[in-house]
This record gives structure tokens, sequence and C-alpha cells, in this order.
């Protein structure tokens, strides 16, 4: 007999998950960790970005922990699937491990890019909506979703530049990712403000023009306003409460779309975590409160027949 | 209006670019790249520099946490100059950035206004050290009993691999006590950083990044072993430098506190 050593996987995978419609819930950043744990909030599920949680030690200590819980979603914000070269394998397999042993019920990352060369620069980066960005765009989409064995959501980015060149708008290019790579739409409300604002475009049009049955899930978090030249240029920090105006964006779009898993992201300045929870109970009400007036959409024709007045489905139960 | 055509290549090749220029040049970006961005009431300069700031603002913060002795010792401030001229030579090369950094240490030997700090990079070599041991892989630890079960006879030809959480870090100067000096509550007195250099395994201990000093016999060791040395050859390499070394007491201790990997039977 040799002996050699080789790594044991130390992990154990968790069951399948879904969640109901009406969920509302937090991006987890590490400074919420324990309290998550050691608090009933009444949280419908939790979202981590992945790329966070490669590595093993704490992070995956807590994930593991929370996952106990809570069902997850994977946000990825480091595939860079806008980019001109294909979609990195090795973050693919990183991305993957982790979807086989957490068991998401979403996976997601941007209609974005950021690697170009050897460089990685670590932001969500515009692309010119043309049809070549949508093609390569979608070539990556698809290989993702190959390797994942899954359907991917794909998030509208934040932009604070836009380009001469370009050959649709954001709103029809989401569809069009869409339908020719079978991915949903994660829908960020706050994204569709800022880069309406930014580029004098009308937010309440873009949702319109979004298709319900792409939808899977929506986004809420807050923005700041920066002074610039004689205008002001809205910027995405997911540093502050979610403004009023966006809020009020969400009830159109759940009363065009339908309801589907919602979150608030909340990654600089991060306040305590009943401040945060305090965001989703906001989301909660609004969503009750449509339900009750009756103007939420059939989305997916999944709209259970109950809701209890905390939201949360009483056909999932 | 050729400013309105341009590849996807092409332009994520000029952006990113500008993006690790001198931050001057967002004040008047290259003509082609100008002439195929859409401005409106925001100058494009504005625009531009709201990337510009995400990226090197987010990574500069991400390099404050990776070296908390190094702000300790040199100030937020001077830090921050660092961290950037660093990124914009070094940008991270993917989307996991939990390991960002790597290359710092020698990046601070070359940066003119740190050469009077001779520490400094190898202080930056120990940070680094305990950020990769925090984020390393789980993989399971040798036990005493797993070693047991071998026969006597293999153990020469045994070959024990370090942890992924594991590394070996030496240097000139006492890299923990200056640690300690920089990261108490209040820092009064002095530090003598001559009193002598340490030679240390940096590890992971209770989720965090935890460091233990070594003598040279058991460093020496960890080296041979770490370079993928048989166990028997290791031996008898640190026994030519230190005749004294304890094989049976450095075993008991590592086991102890699981550095090496575990063994898996391969028939």
């Amino acid at each position: 007999m040799r002996l050699m050593v080789k790594p044991i996987n130390q992990y154990e995978s968790f069951p399948p998950a879904s969640i109901p419609d009406e969920s509302v819930g937090i991006g987890l950043r590490a400074p919420h960790y324990q309290e998550v744990l050691e608090t009933d909030l009444n949280l419908g599920w939790i979202e981590v970005h992945p790329e966070n949680y490669f590595g093993g030690g704490a992070h995956r200590h807590f994930l593991s922990e929370v996952r106990k819980t809570y069902n997850l979603s994977l946000h990825a914000v480091g595939l860079s699937l806008g980019s001109d070269a294909p979609v990195s394998e090795e973050h693919l397999r990183r991305f993957k491990e982790l979807i086989d042993i957490y068991q998401p019920f979403n996976v997601s990352d941007h209609a974005s890019w950021s690697a170009s060369g050897n460089a990685h620069l670590n932001d969500l980066l515009p692309l010119p909506y043309t049809q070549e960005s949508l093609d390569k765009l979608a070539r990556n989409v698809e290989r993702a979703q190959e390797v994942f064995g899954r359907k991917m959501l794909i998030e509208n980015p934040s932009t604070y530049l836009a380009f001469k060149g370009n050959e649709m708008h954001e709103d029809a290019f989401m569809n069009r990712l869409a339908e020719m790579t079978g991915c949903g739409i994660l829908l960020d409300l706050n994204n569709i403000y800022v880069q309406a604002h930014n580029h004098g475009y009308d937010a309440w049009a873009y949702v319109e023009t979004i298709e319900p049955r792409h939808v899977g899930e929506m986004h809420l978090a807050g923005h700041i306003e920066q002074d610039a030249g004689d205008g002001v240029i809205l910027v995405d920090t997911h540093s502050r409460p979610v403004k009023g105006d966006v809020w009020d964006l969400y009830a159109h779009a759940v009363g065009k779309i339908g309801v589907v898993p919602t979150l608030i992201e909340w990654d600089n300045d991060i306040p305590d975590l009943a401040t945060l929870a305090g965001e989703a109970e906001k989301a909660r009400k609004i969503l009750s409160s449509l339900r009750k007036q009756g103007s939420y959409a059939s989305h997916h024709n999944q709209i259970p027949d109950q809701v209890r007045d905390d939201g949360v489905s009483n056909a999932a139960k | 209006m050729t400013g309105l055509v341009m590849q996807l290549n092409e332009f994520q090749e000029r952006f990113k670019n500008l993006m690790l220029d001198d931050p001057k040049a967002l004040d008047d970006p290259p003509g082609d790249l100008a002439a195929f961005c859409a401005e409106g009431d925001i100058p494009l300069p504005k625009r531009l520099s709201v990337y510009r700031n995400n990226i090197v603002g987010s990574l500069t913060d991400l390099m404050v946490a990776t070296f908390p002795v190094t702000d300790k010792l040199v100030g937020r401030g001077f830090l921050e100059l660092m961290a950037r001229s660093f990124i914009l030579k070094n940008p991270p090369e993917q989307g996991c950035l939990s390991l960002y950094g790597e290359g710092f240490a020698e990046f601070v030997e070359g940066f003119e206004l740190a050469k009077s700090l001779p520490y400094l990079p190898d202080v930056a070599r120990f940070e680094l050290a305990l950020n990769k041991a925090y984020y390393a892989a789980d993989d399971a630890a040798l036990r005493a009993e797993n070693l047991a079960e071998l026969p006597p006879e293999e153990l020469g030809d045994l070959k024990l691999a370090l942890r992924d959480n594991v590394h070996l870090v030496r240097s000139r100067y006492p890299l923990t006590a200056i640690r300690d000096f920089c990261m108490a509550e209040v820092q009064d007195g002095t530090l003598n950083i001559g009193q002598g250099g340490e030679m240390l395994m940096v590890y992971r201990s209770n989720l965090e990044g935890a460091s233990v000093i070594l003598q040279a016999d058991e460093y020496l060791m960890l080296e041979h072993l770490g370079q993928g040395e048989a166990l028997g050859a290791a031996v008898e390499s640190v026994l030519n430098e230190h005749e004294s070394f304890d094989f049976q007491g450095f075993l008991q201790k590592h086991l102890s506190l699981e550095t090496f990997k575990a063994l898996a039977a391969n028939a």
C-alpha cells in the first residue's frame, strides 16, 4: 500500500431549495454573520457574493451555518460576462463547487464587464448596447449556464456612461439577452432609476418594456447624488436606505411584472442588522398592500391564493 | 464619425488603460474613446471618475483591511498612497479578490519613500501570509492515530504535506513583536526592532490567521517537508545542520498544531 496526501472534501451538500415569490431577503456581509445566526428577524432569504466564499475558513464556516436556517441566492460580481474574451473557466469551476454544496434557489451575475487582458477591474463596467456586445455576453451566459447545469439570472447594471454607438436601449438589450440564452432577468430597480437619471431616460418606461416572464428576482438599494458640472450624477453606492422614488418604481414594477423574490442590498457604511431588516419590512408592507388592493399582476402563474399579512405565502408553507 | 464605431475588445482595452492611467488622464480622455462616449448634462470626466473611484477606492479599502499592522506603522495616508500606486501597476488578475495584494511586499521594497523603514517589506509579507492563512481552503488535518496505523518501515518514505493554511515566514526583524506592539490598544514605550529576527509558521487557528515562532531546526524541517521531501530524507538534512534536532518533539508539536494534511490511503 502506498500512501499519499489528497484533499478531503469536508463539506456536506444541502438539499435543493426554492422559496415563495413574496419572500424578501437581505444581502449578507461579514459584519452581520454572528447576529444573523443569533437573531430572528423574519428574513425571507439571504444573498451572498460567491467570490467571498471561494476559500475556506471563517466565511465558509458562517455560510454553512447560515444555510442551515436560510435559503440562499448566489449573486456573483466576478464572472465578467460582458468581456470580449470567453468567461474564466476557473471562476466557473469554483462557483459551481459552491452551487453544488449550498444549492441556491437563484444564481446570478450582471450584464457588465470587468476583465480586459490580464486586468480584472473590480467594478461592473458599462457595455455598449450593440449586437456585438449582445452576442458576446450571450456566449458567456450560455457557457456559464452549461457549466452550472441551470438557468442564471442576469442583472441590469448601474451605469454612469452611455455610448453614441448604442444600437438599442438597455431594456431591449436585457429582453433580447433573455430570449437568446434562456436566462432570466434580475431587475434592479435602483439601477434602473440611477441609469435613467444619468442618461436622461424614463425609468418607468424601462420597467414597462421589460418582459414580465423573464424577471426572476428584484433588487433594491440606496444611491447618492454627486455634483457633476451643471448637473447631478447618481451613484449606486449601496450605502443608504432605498430612496422614496425607488420604492415607487418598485411598486410600479410589481404591479406590471408580478411579484418575485426581492432583495435589499447594503454593502458600504453597513448599518446595524435591524436597520437592514427594517428595509426588508418596508418591501414586505408594499407587497402586502398591493396584494390587498389586488394590484399584483400574475407572474409565472404562480401567485399563491393566500398570502399572510407578513407576506409569506400559505401555499409554500 | 469613426467615433460611433468601436469594437468591443478595442473599447474595453482603451477603457481599462484609462482607468489604470494617471488620474489626470481622465480630464482629457483619448479622442477616439471620448468620441465613442455620450456626454449629456454630465461632463465625460465626471462620468469616468465614478468608475475610477469605484475601482481604486474599493481596492484601496481592501488593502487597508489586509495590512492593519502596516497601517499602524506608516499611517493611513501613507498606506493609501502606496496602495494606489501599487493598484495602478498591479491590478487584480481575477474576479476573486480575497488574496489581492500578492507582490505588495516587493513593491514596498522598491518604494522610494519607504526606504527609511527597512522592516516594512517583511511586515507586509507577514500580513499577506496571515491573509492567505485566513482564506485558505478547508483541508483535513493529519492526526496522530493516522500515523500510528502506518507500518513503521514506511515512515521514512512518507511525504507529509503542509496544510493550505500553513506558510513559513522568516525575517531579520521581530515581526510578531512589531505586530503585538502595533495592534495593542495603546502604543506606549518603544520597541527595539534590532532585538533579533524571527522564524514563523503562519497558520489558521479558530478561523483566524495566527503565528507561532519556530526554532531554526523545526523551521528548516517544515521547509524541507513543504518542498515535498520524504520524512526520512528531511530529518537527515536537518540533522546535518542541527545535530540536536528532536524529531519526536517536532512531530508531537505539529500534530497538535495540525500543521500537516491528512493522509489518504491510495491502494
